[in-house]
């Protein structure tokens, strides 16, 4: 998960962009975290984020699962991943972790700035930050940025750069449209912080750019 | 992974799922090229083959290609550290860990992401830079250090070279006074190696979510920028277990 800091894209399209975890840790309040990290599961599904996952299932919210089997499947040590596509719903979501106060760890990846705002209007005091310093070594052989801004919203690397143009070809095609070309693309992402919101956006501005040679 | 040959149809809806290419076409059907295989999963995951041709490889939990396995299914709980993926906690739980400490800093260097993966000898050259500059203090419950045969020279167990993975994390945690050093390794071997790496430092906040000072002048003065986005643990962990249970 150490990559969600690294997500690409232009900083319009991070405004839109927060992923945010729930995380007990082990050997400090692992034991009994279940019936908390419930009740936070419930409360963040009630904020509408664009993605959820619970890691005790790891299936995203485009799945088909119902909320109540994400429910019954959290047990002790259960970790969410979810992602919000606008500044109040993080706001609001981190409004009610902390006004449950379960004690378990919360993380914010998104725009530092922002995240400092919402903390302040909400009296919260930032603990840790994890900053990136970029990508480093033989970057010549990196897919392009274009790509890189839909592969590195999953933070496990599992959006493969084939796929992304897969579907911006079956889009111009007209076989699909941007919406459900951005459940495909979130599918593989077990760690349901692909946003497919954002993604809709980028696929909208990419898919005119994209001519048929280029795969 | 493979496909099963006598099985396929040969339709092709696998090969854009694979995050490393390692699928295409031989004699009209898909066919996974295994040493180009990380055994991540994604193709079986995807559910896309119309004819269930896609399976795990009997092979696959057999050391060392486990490895390949571990460090590149997110859905697949490590051996050593009974977590899923390749990391730990790090700063995700550091309110209540207190891992990295006031006047700390921690450094990951997530060697073959995003995109590229690695033969474990690029994070040779890592690990092996970093000894030579006497930097130890890698994190003991990352289960990359299991691939280390000598701490005191940075090699790797000689029956992991060759082997591939879609990314490993080296993490380090050091007395801020350190990072300089670390960070000046880090960018002398950078050019050695052949895939990519993330860097990351990670560190307590002073009030206001304000990074302390001295930990951006380094970072600034040894020629790294940080990216507008980070990764923030906002403080509201608390521990209730005993540290040792």
């Amino acid at each position: 998960m150490t990559h969600s800091l690294h997500r690409e894209g232009t900083l319009d399209s991070l405004e839109r962009d927060y992923a945010l975890f729930i995380y007990p840790a082990r050997g400090f309040n692992y034991k009994g975290s279940g019936p908390k990290v419930r009740r936070i599961m419930e409360l963040l599904y009630l904020k509408a984020p664009s993605n959820m996952i619970v890691s005790t299932l790891r299936r995203n919210l485009y799945s088909g699962v119902r909320p109540e089997e994400v429910l019954e499947s959290i047990q002790d040590g259960a970790r969410i991943y979810c992602v919000f596509n606008t500044r109040e719903k993080l706001k609001e979501a981190l409004s009610g972790v902390k006004k449950l106060d379960e004690g378990i760890s919360v993380v914010v990846s998104g725009l530092s700035d922002r995240v400092r705002g919402i903390a302040a209007e909400i009296g919260l005091n930032p603990h840790t930050i994890n900053l990136s310093l970029g990508i480093h070594g033989r970057t010549d052989r990196l897919p392009p940025p274009d790509i890189r801004q839909f592969t590195t919203m999953c933070g496990h690397g599992m959006i493969a750069p084939a796929l992304v143009r897969d579907v911006i070809r079956r889009i111009k095609k007209g076989r699909l449209n941007l919406w459900d070309g951005s459940i495909i693309l979130a599918a593989p992402c077990t760690c349901g912080i692909y946003n497919p919101n954002r993604s809709q956006e980028m696929l909208q501005e990419l898919v005119p750019l994209y001519t048929f040679h280029r795969w | 992974m493979i496909i099963r040959q006598e099985t396929c149809v040969g339709c092709g809806r696998c090969q854009p799922y694979c995050p490393t290419n390692a699928i295409h076409f031989q004699d009209l059907k898909s066919t996974v090229d295994q040493e180009v295989c990380y055994e991540c999963g994604c193709c079986l995951r995807a559910q896309i083959c119309p004819v269930e041709a896609i399976e795990e490889s009997p092979h696959v939990y057999e050391y060392p290609r486990a490895l390949r396995k571990y460090f590149s299914d997110p859905n697949a709980t490590h051996a050593l550290t009974g977590i899923q993926g390749r990391g730990t906690e790090e700063s995700k739980t550091n309110d209540v860990t207190h891992r990295v400490g006031p006047g700390e800093v921690g450094v990951a260097i997530e060697v073959g992401r995003p995109n590229i993966g690695m033969d474990l000898k690029n994070i040779q050259k890592i690990t092996r830079a970093l000894a030579r500059a006497g930097i130890h203090e890698i994190e003991p419950n990352n289960p990359f250090l299991d691939m280390i045969q000598d701490p005191l020279t940075g090699d790797l167990k000689p029956e992991l070279i060759g082997e591939r993975v879609l990314s490993a994390i080296i993490e380090i945690q050091v007395k801020r006074d350190r990072l300089r050093h670390i960070l000046r390794t880090i960018k002398g071997v950078a050019r050695e190696v052949d895939s990519v790496f993330c860097l990351d430092v990670y560190t307590m906040l002073e009030p206001g979510l304000t990074v302390p000072p001295e930990v951006l002048e380094v970072i600034e003065s040894e020629g790294f920028s940080w990216r507008p986005n980070a990764k923030i643990n906002m403080g509201l962990g608390r521990a209730w277990e005993r540290k040792n249970s």
